[in-house]
């Protein structure tokens, strides 16, 4: 078939009519234009362990509960970590990335997936504002958005800011402390290494009425190297194995025929007041 | 003038193209458009597993004579105060099929190598459907979720992927169908199929062919679950913690309760106490 063009502005109203069909069939046929991210996929793990680095700037007040909490943890206790109840680590300890992160970026979203006691996130990158009623939630609510930090037309960082957090918290199982308040403001940097593209910096800064300064520190990922192949993702389920039992105030173990256990000498037994008492024998 | 204009513009958007295709790995276009939050449709109440029927013997599961009687021993159990067979009174996971109910919303997440199904109850749990055409591993881990193998077809011949078919092994147990404790069989060899596919007439609406094959079944169970989009523009997804404040304490075999402030009870009329032995005596 041949086309015949009778005048130039046919033919170039045609020619623009066909670039312009072009870009939209392009457009709407890739809603996600993944090059546009960075390659983060894979199986990502923590490095240099899941303790954060000390002294941590604490107020005077907080450095008290802290040390009390150590003093609790020394005796047999377990201070005032919360994860022995399966409770989340929650923001930002979660990002010391306990178990395997698979990392999945959508235009919308960036889903931070972990296997471990809740540990998973959503990271809204779709431009919403915090919301003005926020249920509070130990990951909280986090917001980032994307950065092309050194112009190359791909986005190379994204930059996080967390609100609207739960407690309670602590930054390790060392149970450094967070304000009971919960008004903590957790901002993050997560770029891949420019020279190591196997390895993820999270640089964090906690800002927290239990500190006297913003707390900046950074997390460091490693890509497994066998996140080429099919991978196995463990099912981490908490409550499965937990030999931890929280009776009132009170933290007991089971032992391994499960019997309840104290966890600190001298520890009393829970209370049983509701159960029927066994009868008294009469003595002959 | 005219010809070479648009060859020009020809040369153009065919470069324009090229650049587009080899720039997106992905095209999404080819799946259906799942997006957004997905609440299950069910009566109101306690879920059931077929949610078309009423829950316990009103579904009508074709349970063998054997896992009548498990399920009857599950009832006169939880008549009694126990938590019978559902897992969920003690924070495990419902597993696969049941965690297929959404007792919370769910979250589809497409890539072209892996579907994930988010859905944040009692166990944080993301489905990993797989689809980039692997076969089943040959030692694998059980897990609540199972291990799941699945392929987008096009039913309808349009050149779009409108049906997720997916294949769900190597489930774990204990696992029951719905709250009242309705079994699958201990051997744990369930095999989980899934249709998953748009309504045709309501975009909103989600379908899930469901079908086990399980040996505590005389045959396959075959139950069509349903979801709709959630309206708004931002939904909410909650945290779900089954831990925060479960009521629920297990001690050996045993089940208790806690009461509001604080103290163990026994959640069975007689039941006997835990074994304090290893603690010291009490003045």
């Amino acid at each position: 078939m041949t086309l015949r063009l009778r005048r130039p502005a046919q033919a170039i109203g045609l020619s623009l009519a066909l670039l312009a069909a072009t870009l939209v069939a392009t457009t709407t046929a890739r809603a996600h234009d993944e090059a546009k991210y960075p390659d983060w996929s894979g199986v990502w793990r923590g490095t240099g362990g899941n303790k954060w680095p000390t002294p941590a700037p604490l107020t005077a007040e907080y450095q008290k509960i802290f040390e009390a909490n150590l003093r609790d943890q020394e005796a047999g206790g377990h201070g005032d970590t919360p994860t022995v109840n399966c409770l989340p680590p929650g923001m930002p300890r979660q990002m010391n990335v306990y178990e395997p992160l698979q990392i999945v970026i959508t235009p919308e979203m960036v889903h931070m997936l972990m296997e471990h006691v809740h540990d998973s996130r959503r990271i809204y990158t779709d431009g919403r504002p915090f919301p003005k009623d926020m249920e509070p939630m130990f990951a909280g609510y986090s917001i980032g958005k994307w950065e092309d930090t050194d112009g190359d037309g791909r986005f190379d960082t994204l930059v996080v800011e967390t609100r609207g957090l739960k407690g309670p918290r602590t930054y390790d199982s060392t149970g450094i402390p967070m304000h009971k308040n919960n008004q903590t403001v957790v901002k993050e940097r997560i770029t891949l290494d420019k020279t190591k593209p196997d390895l993820m910096h999270n640089e964090i800064t906690t800002i927290d009425d239990a500190l006297t300064k913003p707390w900046t520190i950074t997390k460091t990922y490693r890509r497994d190297a066998k996140s080429k192949e099919p991978y196995w993702w463990r099912e981490a389920v908490c409550a499965e194995n937990n030999p931890h039992i929280t009776i009132g105030d009170e933290v007991y173990m089971l032992s391994a025929d499960g019997q309840l256990m104290p966890t600190r000498k001298d520890q009393p037994p829970p209370k049983l007041d509701y159960f029927q008492q066994p009868k008294q024998h009469s003595q002959r | 003038m005219g010809k070479k204009m648009l060859a020009a513009a020809m040369g153009l958007a065919a470069a324009l193209g090229l650049t587009t295709v080899s720039a997106s790995a992905f095209d999404d276009a080819l799946y259906p458009d799942l997006k957004g939050q997905w609440r299950r449709i069910s009566p109101p109440g306690q879920p059931a597993f077929d949610p078309s029927k009423p829950r316990g013997w009103a579904q009508e599961a074709p349970l063998t004579e054997e896992y009548k009687k498990v399920f009857e021993e599950n009832l006169r159990d939880l008549a009694a105060g126990g938590e019978g067979l559902w897992p969920g009174y003690s924070c495990r996971p419902p597993g696969m099929p049941p965690m297929m109910t959404a007792y919370e919303p769910m979250e589809f997440v497409i890539l072209p190598k892996v579907t994930f199904i988010m859905i944040d109850h009692i166990h944080e749990s993301h489905r990993r459907i797989h689809t980039d055409g692997r076969d089943w591993p040959k030692e694998i881990e059980p897990a609540y979720a199972g291990y799941t193998i699945g392929r987008w077809v096009d039913t309808d011949g349009d050149g779009k992927l409108d049906t997720l078919e997916a294949e769900t092994r190597h489930i774990k147990g204990r696992r029951a169908y719905d709250a009242t404790g309705l079994p699958l069989h201990s051997d744990n060899k369930t095999v989980v199929k899934e249709r998953i596919y748009l309504d045709k007439a309501n975009r909103n609406i989600l379908r899930n062919e469901v079908t086990v094959i399980d040996n505590a079944l005389t045959r396959p169970w075959i139950v069509t679950k349903s979801y709709s989009r959630a309206p708004e523009q931002y939904p909410f997804w909650r945290e779900y913690l089954c831990s925060e404040n479960n009521n629920h304490v297990a001690i050996g075999k045993e089940s208790y309760f806690l009461s509001a402030d604080g103290f163990l009870m026994p959640a069975k009329k007689g039941q006997q106490p835990p074994d304090l032995r290893h603690f010291e005596p009490q003045r």
